[in-house]
């Protein structure tokens, strides 16, 4: 149903619809701003939901960002895609529900968001090295902290 | 840190991550001037086992497991969750049964996590006795979870494609006659703590969250039906057919501890009529999809069907092969909107599986509600949110 309502707000080829029905726009980066203040106003889904990164390694842009907004009025989900190959701009000033998500994706993935207020990482200390859900990093064994091998981490 | 305008001194105290009322590992940094909260600054982290990442190497049916281990206390409504997603990726059919018994194991397990919430928010500001009582009907709960699915808290029942396996009538009889019962013990919590005057002054008018706050730090679920919001999942977008039940959206009036109190209390009574409602239309029949490139063919079956012992193989050894694309399903856990995003490249594991949990953005509000009040509030207002910090880390 929503589908059919964006095809008139964006370019048809910039619709795709995935297999739960949450229609999803495609921007490039440079036009993600621009696009959510339209999603959130114009088009009415003000509710910010969620955003994740999914890593596609062979693609040129290898990071996909993904944004996820609810209209309270249509009771609707919508869903707006990017690529980015590490930077992005943050959502944070206009919408303060993206914070600990964009400090999230910072800090498992390695993408900087340019003009968030507090961009450090949220889940691992301060001073890890890496970012582990990048598909370049093997799925391994953390090495316990025993005194022998004490490594000091940063506070946290 | 004196400054010279004012020579006020604020005194920067850890609160957490060992602390009995963050409900696990919250780390709260707070800035005090007297005892008044000028600055709270929640530090998480301290229990991240990089669960999204395991998913990666998982198969979709050993997920499940991570699913549980997330948010411990609703085992049954993650493992929903991450089923739904996954089913929209297979787009197949779930008996009716098995949708039924979902909506009843569903408000079972979000009885259980009020039960706990009460019991641990009165435990938080000092009446130990409503703990006790709330614990004695979760035991019974946990001892249904038991006598399902053979554990009481990592339950793993819900899988992509139904149940696990059957639920028996005598089962559904016990819970049956547990909630006749659970109005009465609602009943008993509400008269320790509703009317009760030390509990009122300890969350009335503390904790305040506008509706509009809420809406922008994407808090969902009772966190924000206290503020007024009546945003619940199983209303707005129902998902196994709770748009054929009759139950209410409880909300608050002005968004303190009390209201989400009250909205909480006003939901286990909503999920007795649910479960109520389930267990008379309970239909017979299979609980498993008949798909047999998700759900594995009846033992019966691999002896008089070649087909069959293929699928058996081809299940047991590459797991569910869903279409490459992507699912996201939100639904209402005990705690908010919770959805699994999984990306699929049409192999056996998922190159990606997000989990948006309710209780990571609902601690976004907790600065909101903290600044300016009582450094004694603070352990209402976590309380309030009724964070679960193995999904908040995750």
């Amino acid at each position: 149903m929503a589908v059919d309502s964006l095809e008139g707000v964006f370019a048809p080829e910039r619709i795709t619809a995935t297999a739960d029905g949450i229609p999803t726009v495609g921007v490039p980066l440079a036009e993600l701003l621009e696009t959510i203040e339209r999603v959130r106003g114009e088009l009415g889904y003000s509710r910010f939901v969620d955003l994740t990164a999914v890593d596609r390694l062979r693609r040129e842009e290898r990071f996909e960002l993904v944004y996820l907004f609810y209209s309270m009025t249509q009771k609707a989900w919508l869903r707006v895609k990017t690529a980015t190959d590490g930077e992005a701009p943050s959502l944070t000033p206009s919408v303060a529900g993206a914070n600990w998500y964009e400090r999230e994706v910072f800090d498992l993935f390695g993408i900087s968001f340019e003009g968030h207020p507090d961009l450090r990482r949220i889940m691992l200390p301060d001073a890890w090295q890496g970012h582990p859900l990048r598909r370049t990093e093997p799925l391994g064994s953390e090495p316990v902290d025993f005194t022998v091998t004490r490594r000091v981490y940063g506070n946290d | 840190m004196a400054t010279t305008e004012d020579r006020r001194e604020l005194l920067t105290v850890n609160m957490g991550p060992q602390h009995p009322s963050t409900h696990g590992v919250l780390r709260l940094e707070l800035k005090l001037d007297g005892e008044v909260v000028v600055n709270c600054r929640p530090i998480i982290g301290y229990l991240h086992t990089g669960i999204e990442k395991t998913f990666e190497a998982k198969t979709y049916v050993q997920g499940v497991v991570l699913t549980d281990r997330m948010d411990y206390l609703n085992p049954l409504g993650n493992n929903l969750a991450f089923a739904l997603s996954v089913e929209k990726l297979c787009g197949c059919e779930i008996p009716g049964r098995a949708t039924v018994l979902r909506v009843i194991l569903a408000e079972l397990t979000r009885l259980s996590s009020h039960l706990m919430f009460i019991g641990s928010m009165a435990l938080d500001l000092g009446a130990s006795s409503p703990f006790l009582y709330c614990f004695r009907e979760r035991e019974k709960i946990l001892d249904f979870f038991e006598g399902i699915s053979g554990a009481r808290m990592m339950t793993s029942f819900i899988r992509p494609g139904g149940l696990a396996h059957n639920v028996e009538q005598a089962m559904a009889d016990r819970i049956s006659a547990f909630v006749e019962a659970m109005p009465g013990f609602i009943d008993t919590y509400e008269e320790l703590l509703t009317g009760n005057p030390i509990f009122k002054e300890r969350t009335e008018g503390i904790g305040m969250l506008t509706a509009d706050d809420a809406l922008a730090l994407a808090v969902t679920g009772p966190t924000l039906r206290g503020s007024g919001v009546a945003l619940d999942m199983r209303k707005t977008n129902p998902y196994c057919g709770y748009e054929a039940y009759d139950f209410e959206v409880p909300t608050g009036r002005v968004g303190d501890c009390f209201d989400r109190y009250l909205v909480r209390v006003a939901e286990m009574r909503e999920s007795v009529k649910l479960i109520r409602q389930a267990l008379d239309r309970l239909p017979g029949g299979p609980v498993q999809t008949s798909d047999r490139k998700v759900m594995p063919p009846p033992r019966e079956e691999l002896a008089k069907s070649m087909e069959a012992v293929i699928h058996h193989f081809k299940l047991w050894t590459e797991g569910i092969r869903p279409a490459p694309g992507e699912a996201y399903v939100g639904i209402e856990s005990p705690r908010g909107e919770i959805g699994f995003y999984v990306v699929s490249d049409g192999s056996g594991r998922p190159i990606r599986v997000h989990e948006r949990a309710p209780s990571f953005a609902n601690l976004q509000a907790l600065p909101r509600m903290t600044e300016g009040g009582l450094v004694a509030d603070v352990v209402a207002c976590i309380a309030s949110i009724d964070p679960i910090m193995g999904e908040v880390d995750r």
